[in-house]
């Protein structure tokens, strides 16, 4: 079949979204990615603007996420995206970082130290019980509680292990005004 | 302009300590965050301000409250009820912010409400998180109520925030998602950007010029 020419292709925009949180999975597997932003586009919009937006998940790469759809609908995709909060069971979130009319420039935009991790503690003593620990470059930790299956995490900083171990370290909290 | 999210709840409330929320909200580029029963302070450049909210439903007890818990430096957030309740509420001193408009009826915030709310500079926060987590029916009767909400503003221009009552990281949301979100309900962007920094304006209202000695 003879492509189209150029002038009569539909014009499309490019979504780049990074992925929150990138663990336990490194990135969700697009055709749940791609039902998740479809359902969100299609409760916030309805069934005849989704149809103009047409919302594509394009490929899924480590703690990024490249979408597509249709050129003039990218604020209206953009709200929808906002208003995503899982894929399947997994809690997620993807913060639109950059849109463009090509694909190369905006692969361009994905920045070569994505939130990569320094590795997986054995455990971590932290409010009187024994949590796995998951920590970021910087001060993000991200903790799970030992041996129950299903637990919710716990979002915190170095700062705030720290503090507990050794409660009369100096902490860095300044005075507001001072 | 600071932009400012106007709720937040850090542990035990929520599942992540302020200092995280801080640090999550610096990185998608808010400036403050108004964090329930928080310390004031600084963490990665982001101000944190504590904030006192208030679920009462008889005005007395608000009063109360006010008095035994209010603070130089802390919002007082207070939920609102039915009509009668949200017109004493916007005559008390001491309230910056009513929230939980969503959750009342339609006639609880009325245009006299919005003629006092004007008039005393308390603000109205519009709550992000029903927006952003439901679905279907309670939405609609959400955003029905915001836009409701968004042409009495437009006659009597009373302060409006714009909060995620965020009980995780992944409730939070940037400024500029928050703006678009406001779109939904007829919130102009400029408006939404207003509305982001009302908190901070809050703590430091505009008084009558005095003669200083």
């Amino acid at each position: 079949m003879k492509a189209r020419p150029p002038t009569l292709r539909e014009k499309k925009r490019y979504i780049l979204a990074s992925i929150w949180p990138p663990e336990p999975e490194p990135e969700p597997d697009p055709k749940e990615l791609y039902g998740a932003v479809l359902e969100a586009v299609t409760s916030l919009f309805g069934d005849a603007a989704t149809a103009r937006i047409r919302p594509v998940v394009i490929s899924c790469e480590t703690g990024y996420v490249l979408l597509r759809c249709s050129r003039g609908c990218e604020k209206q995709f953009r709200i929808a995206l906002a208003t995503l909060t899982s894929v399947g069971e997994r809690r997620i979130v993807l913060h639109p970082k950059a849109t463009s009319g090509t694909l190369l420039a905006l692969r361009r935009k994905i920045p070569p130290a994505l939130p990569s991790l320094e590795g997986e503690d054995g455990g971590v003593q932290y409010q009187g019980k024994e949590w796995s620990a998951r920590r970021y470059h910087g001060q993000k930790v991200d903790l799970l509680e030992k041996g129950i299956k299903g637990q919710a995490p716990l979002y915190i900083t170095q700062d705030d292990i720290e503090e507990r171990s050794c409660s009369h370290r100096h902490t860095r909290w300044d005075t507001t005004g001072q | 302009m600071m932009e400012t999210d106007a709720c937040v709840h850090p542990c035990p409330a929520g599942n992540a300590s302020v200092r995280r929320m801080a640090l999550e909200a610096g990185a998608l580029g808010l400036r403050a965050i108004v964090a329930r029963d928080a310390m004031p302070g600084e963490y990665a450049g982001v101000r944190i301000i504590p904030a006192l909210i208030i679920s009462e439903p008889d005005i007395r007890k608000v009063s109360g409250q006010i008095r035994k818990r209010g603070a130089v430096g802390t919002l007082v957030l207070v939920d609102a009820g039915e009509n009668g309740f949200n017109r004493a509420l916007l005559a008390m001193k001491g309230v910056h912010i009513v929230r939980n408009i969503c959750r009342t009826h339609r006639n609880a915030f009325d245009h006299v409400a919005a003629r006092l709310a004007e008039a005393s500079g308390v603000a109205v926060d519009i709550d992000l998180y029903p927006l952003i987590h439901a679905r279907g029916a309670a939405r609609q009767r959400v955003l029905h109520r915001y836009i409701d909400l968004i042409r009495l503003r437009s006659r009597y221009h009373f302060p409006l925030t714009l909060s995620t009552n965020a009980c995780s990281v992944l409730d939070m949301r940037s400024p500029g998602e928050m703006q678009l979100l406001c779109t939904l309900f007829s919130l102009p962007e400029e408006d939404a950007a207003l509305a982001l920094s009302t908190p901070e304006a809050q703590l430091q209202p505009v008084e009558p010029v005095r003669v200083v000695r």
